[in-house]
């Protein structure tokens, strides 16, 4: 079932490129992980915690429009569908919701951008580094199960920068 | 040839929309993501802000830092490609042009509305934007500026002049160095960007 028409959605206002009308833009591994090293370079724990809370409130409210624009999609399984289809495309990478319960979830991801872009920039490291797809997921469940920002807490079990064959991530109330 | 801006836009679109099974979208030469904007402009302002007064200078030229070290490599990345080479190359006629390419393919990005407004080969660039996704999202976000805050662009301006007119790559990082010289996020009519030989070059 096609849920949503990516390529529709996907679409410039102007000079501005958006995304179901929100504004996006388009950057690349090298900015992305420049980012990254920056904030845990220079804050530690504290720049993680940002890097977390960013993407967590940032999809929170992304896909809180676009559930809202989408209104058909009311099911728990097309909601995390949708919601996979949406980091795919946006070149995030791979995402799989393996048990997802209002309390609990396992997921796993067998591709990522920051994955991609640390191992080329920086190759592996010795603690997990998927900060973004953390809050990433944190943002999401917590639309999908209508909680509120912060609910959920997501840790990273295994990485891909640390050469693990997967990421799993384990959400867990806060 | 005159560089034609909408081409270079109509080919990052559509390159934008097609990606690899990994949910990798490998184009111009790098590997692209698309996210919000309020996710950039969060993480930048927010760090200032946890950084603090007295740490302030050293949040912004952090974040210059990060930016222009990112526009080196990828629009290095960007201008060996077998895109550059199918769409920009046949447009460019001389180095300048390199330049006017880069700003398209910033446009294309979402980056803003940038517009080079001088220059001088070798010695300045100046940059300008009636919109920047950083200036509109930190007046939205946090209200009016005290100071200039597109710190993203500020660095890529630098880089472009870098990777044209500094030794080859990868030693020409921070042959230049950019200033944002009015910014709408402090009230300004505009967003802009001078770029400038280096008087230093940091980690140098």
């Amino acid at each position: 079932m096609t849920i949503f028409d990516w390529r529709n959605e996907l679409n410039r206002d102007g000079h501005r490129v958006v995304i179901s009308g929100q504004p996006i833009a388009m950057h690349c591994h090298h900015y992305n992980i420049n980012l990254q090293k920056t904030m845990e370079e220079t804050l530690g724990t504290e720049g993680v915690e940002l890097l977390y809370r960013s993407a967590e409130e940032t999809n929170y409210h992304s896909l809180q429009h676009l559930f809202n624009h989408y209104n058909k999609i009311r099911t728990l399984k097309s909601k995390l569908e949708m919601a996979s289809l949406l980091y795919q495309n946006c070149g995030l990478g791979i995402i799989h919701f393996r048990k997802v319960r209002p309390n609990l979830a396992y997921i796993a991801s067998t591709s990522s951008h920051h994955v991609t872009g640390w191992l080329a920039k920086h190759g592996r490291r010795d603690t997990p580094g998927c900060h973004f797809t953390r809050g990433w997921i944190a943002g999401a469940l917590e639309v999908i199960y209508q909680r509120p920002l912060g609910y959920y807490i997501v840790e990273e079990l295994r990485c891909k920068m640390k050469r693990d064959e997967e990421c799993v991530f384990h959400v867990k109330e806060r | 040839m005159a560089i034609d801006v909408s081409k270079i836009i109509h080919a990052v679109m559509e390159g934008s929309k097609i990606r690899e099974s990994k949910g990798i979208i490998p184009l111009f030469g790098v590997y692209l993501s698309l996210f919000s904007v309020y996710y950039y402009n969060r993480l930048s302002f927010d760090f200032e802000i946890k950084m603090g007064k007295p740490r302030e200078a050293e949040a912004r030229a952090l974040l210059i830092k990060a930016a222009q070290e990112c526009g080196y490599a990828t629009f290095q990345g960007i201008r060996d490609s077998w895109e550059w080479q199918q769409v920009v190359a046949p447009m460019v006629e001389n180095q300048e042009d390199q330049i006017l390419g880069f700003v398209a393919v910033a446009v294309a990005f979402g980056w803003g509305d940038l517009a080079v407004e001088e220059l001088v080969p070798g010695e300045k660039l100046v940059i300008r934007a009636n919109d920047s996704y950083e200036a509109r999202g930190y007046l939205e976000q946090y209200g009016p500026a005290k100071s200039e805050k597109c710190y993203m662009l500020r660095g890529v301006a630098g880089a472009f002049m870098d990777l044209i007119y500094g030794s080859d790559y990868p030693d020409g990082l921070y042959a230049f160095s950019a200033l944002e010289t009015c910014c709408r996020a402090k009230g300004d009519t505009c967003c802009e960007f001078i770029a400038r030989k280096s008087p230093y070059r940091p980690n140098a």
